[in-house]
């Protein structure tokens, strides 16, 4: 096992470092000059070449790639062209506010998709209750997130005026209380402040989660087809065993597999994801964050969001790949 | 428990088993038929945008400036910002999303299947450099990925198909890969090697054909994906730029109007669903019929 986390890891590190790069050299070849971007096309060519020396933009490629990648791995990202600060703070800022997102949408989509991919894949003889599940699926996975948040805010936000329109309440403030322990001191201030946060995570957390539900329950209908063609499944049956207790007993343990696989899967969904549905109900986030850098061609943040990407995906496939052998342990690792 | 007496009690008449043939048949090929349906008329309104739209996707009608939708007026569906008429410009804007979404899945499929039955059957050290790179690849989900090369190269239509089918084409290799791997194994290939076919000729008249079928399957669906990847670039703002219209386009610019004009949102959205429902349906029937495990599910 141990041999393996190791040459697992190996592997990891060339993956992110070939990430990296193209990272970096997509951000390079951005067409604009980003002081330019930065200081208007008023600015004199004295200014712009300061700016340019400040940003180290004048060194050579080679010696700013190099730069780059060292920094990186130690977290230091440089700082943002527009605002000026580390760009490492401006993430750690923005991650709890896409992580909220994140595992909202993970909420609803396990409560809404692997039921309905279990029952679907259980009734898959009964047109009636079948049909009905994979044309949810089917929608769900045709429809884009960024449509169905606009929908959602259209209609619960402009017409019934339950939801706020933008922003993400002040978890900034909450994650503060926490911290200092103010919480315990001001617990009705506290709550309402949590509230005031779910209340604006609610929306986009039903927009993304629906859209992630469909690929759950696709997944989850073929991971219990796969299990339910096992033969332990028919010998549980002949043994007489009432259905549920196959469904629970049997079935259900032995989908945990595919289960992690696709959570695996949903993490890379769900992030992409994020930048369509932060930018649609305008809530801070790495994903917005990343979109807003693009556009003032800030290349340290822009550079720092989507390695920030690369690395929880990657980091989240191995730990799914180290899950197998701890949920089912006829897995070995060699 | 109770024991049959005779075989009938346990096997129905054998009358009786073929059951409902029309409703099987229906439930078989109904989704394909949709998804065929959909995808045609979306290529036939494609091919014939200047013929069935009604008015210029740019032309701007200051009278009908943010005029909500009348079927039996001018503006069916209605009109933007700039008084320009949302049912012309989605036609047209099918042309965008449908010379997106094949141009971007034949470019992917072009490079990451040759690629993929080069690892498959050639195998050492070849295929580790080919899978790494993919691997590499296949750590950015395809909108992140597409989204940095269409920011580097600029939003112009090649440009998004390019960056779409870059994106993309690791998963082309990957499945390339596993089918070669399956297939170079059988005995027809074998059979090829020893009367002296080459390395080249096996895996173009041998590994391709046999791969070909699941791959085209994988296509399609993808075709939904890279649909899916364009208009959620241009709704960022990273497509193809206004005021060229784009289903993406239409949709972000419409997004400012949300409060009074919320048919320019509702009619673009609903346009890139069922386009991706068309390549969705398609791809699901295909794979179900060509797929025998599957089949009888």
């Amino acid at each position: 096992m141990f041999k393996y986390v190791l040459r697992r890891l190996i592997v990891a590190i060339p993956m992110l470092l070939g990430a990296m790069s193209i990272v970096f050299f997509a951000m390079r070849i951005l067409p604009g000059d980003p002081c330019i971007a930065m200081m208007g096309d008023q600015a004199t060519t004295e200014a712009l070449a300061d700016c340019t020396k400040n940003l180290g933009l004048h060194r050579p490629l080679a010696v700013q790639y190099a730069d780059y990648i060292w920094r990186s791995v130690q977290f230091d990202f440089g700082k943002s062209l527009r605002q000026g600060y580390p760009v490492s703070e401006y993430i750690a800022r923005m991650f709890p506010h896409t992580l909220i997102l994140v595992l909202a949408a993970a909420v609803v989509a396990a409560l809404v998709g692997v039921p309905v991919g279990i029952l679907s894949a259980l009734k898959r003889r009964n047109p009636l209750i079948d049909y009905p599940l994979r044309i949810f699926a089917l929608l769900g996975l045709s429809m884009p997130v960024f449509w169905l948040g606009i929908l959602l805010l259209i209609f619960f936000s402009l017409r019934l005026d339950w939801f706020p329109l933008i922003g993400a309440g002040d978890l900034d403030g909450v994650i503060n209380m926490v911290k200092t322990g103010e919480m315990f001191q001001y617990p009705r201030d506290f709550f309402a402040a949590v509230l005031d946060v779910l209340h604006h995570l609610a929306l986009p957390a039903l927009a993304l989660g629906f859209t992630l539900a469909a690929t759950v329950s696709r997944l989850s209908r073929s991971a219990m087809l796969e299990v339910i063609s096992q033969d332990y499944i028919r010998t549980a049956r002949a043994k007489g065993q009432v259905e549920r207790a196959v469904v629970y007993k049997h079935a259900l343990r032995n989908m945990l597999v595919p289960l992690l696989t696709i959570i695996g899967l949903f993490v890379a969904i769900a992030l992409t994801g994020t930048v369509l549905t932060e930018t649609v109900f305008t809530r801070p986030g790495l994903g917005k964050m990343l979109v807003d850098a693009i556009g003032a061609r800030d290349y340290p943040l822009a550079q720092g969001a989507i390695t920030v990407f690369t690395m929880i995906i990657i980091v989240v496939n191995l730990v799914v790949d180290m899950l197998y052998a701890v949920v089912d342990p006829r897995i070995t690792y060699r | 428990m109770a024991i049959a007496r005779d075989a009938s009690e346990i096997a129905p008449p054998l009358e009786q088993a073929p059951a409902r043939p029309t409703g099987r048949l229906l439930r078989r090929y109904a989704p394909i038929g949709i998804g065929i349906v959909l995808a045609v008329a979306m290529i036939v309104i494609a091919a014939a945008a200047p013929l069935i739209a009604p008015l210029s996707p740019s032309a701007q009608y200051s009278d009908a400036v943010l005029k909500g939708p009348g079927f039996m007026d001018r503006h069916a569906l209605g009109t933007d910002e700039f008084g320009r008429d949302i049912y012309s410009r989605i036609i047209w804007g099918t042309r965008i999303s449908l010379q997106v979404g094949l141009a971007s899945v034949i470019f992917g499929f072009a490079i990451g299947v040759p690629l993929g039955i080069l690892a498959g059957v050639q195998g050492g050290r070849c295929e580790t450099s080919i899978m790494r790179c993919a691997d590499m690849l296949m750590a950015f989900p395809t909108l992140l990925l597409a989204l940095i090369i269409v920011t580097a190269l600029g939003g112009t239509l090649v440009n998004e198909i390019i960056a779409i089918g870059i994106a993309l084409t690791p998963n082309f290799v990957r499945l390339a890969r596993s089918l070669a791997l399956q297939i170079r194994e059988q005995d027809y290939i074998m059979a090829a090697r020893s009367i002296g076919s080459s390395q080249l000729r096996v895996m173009a008249r041998h590994v391709f054909p046999n791969a070909l079928y699941a791959l085209v399957v994988v296509a399609t669906l993808y075709i939904a994906t890279a649909i899916r990847t364009e208009a959620s670039l241009s709704f960022l703002g990273l497509g193809i730029p206004p005021p060229t219209p784009s289903w993406g386009n239409i949709l972000s610019e419409g997004r400012q109007y949300i409060k009074c004009c919320p048919w320019i949102t509702t009619f673009s959205g609903v346009a890139i669903m069922m386009a991706v429902l068309a390549f969705n349906l398609m791809g699901d029937a295909l794979r179900d019929l060509l797929d025998p495990r599957l089949k009888g599910e």
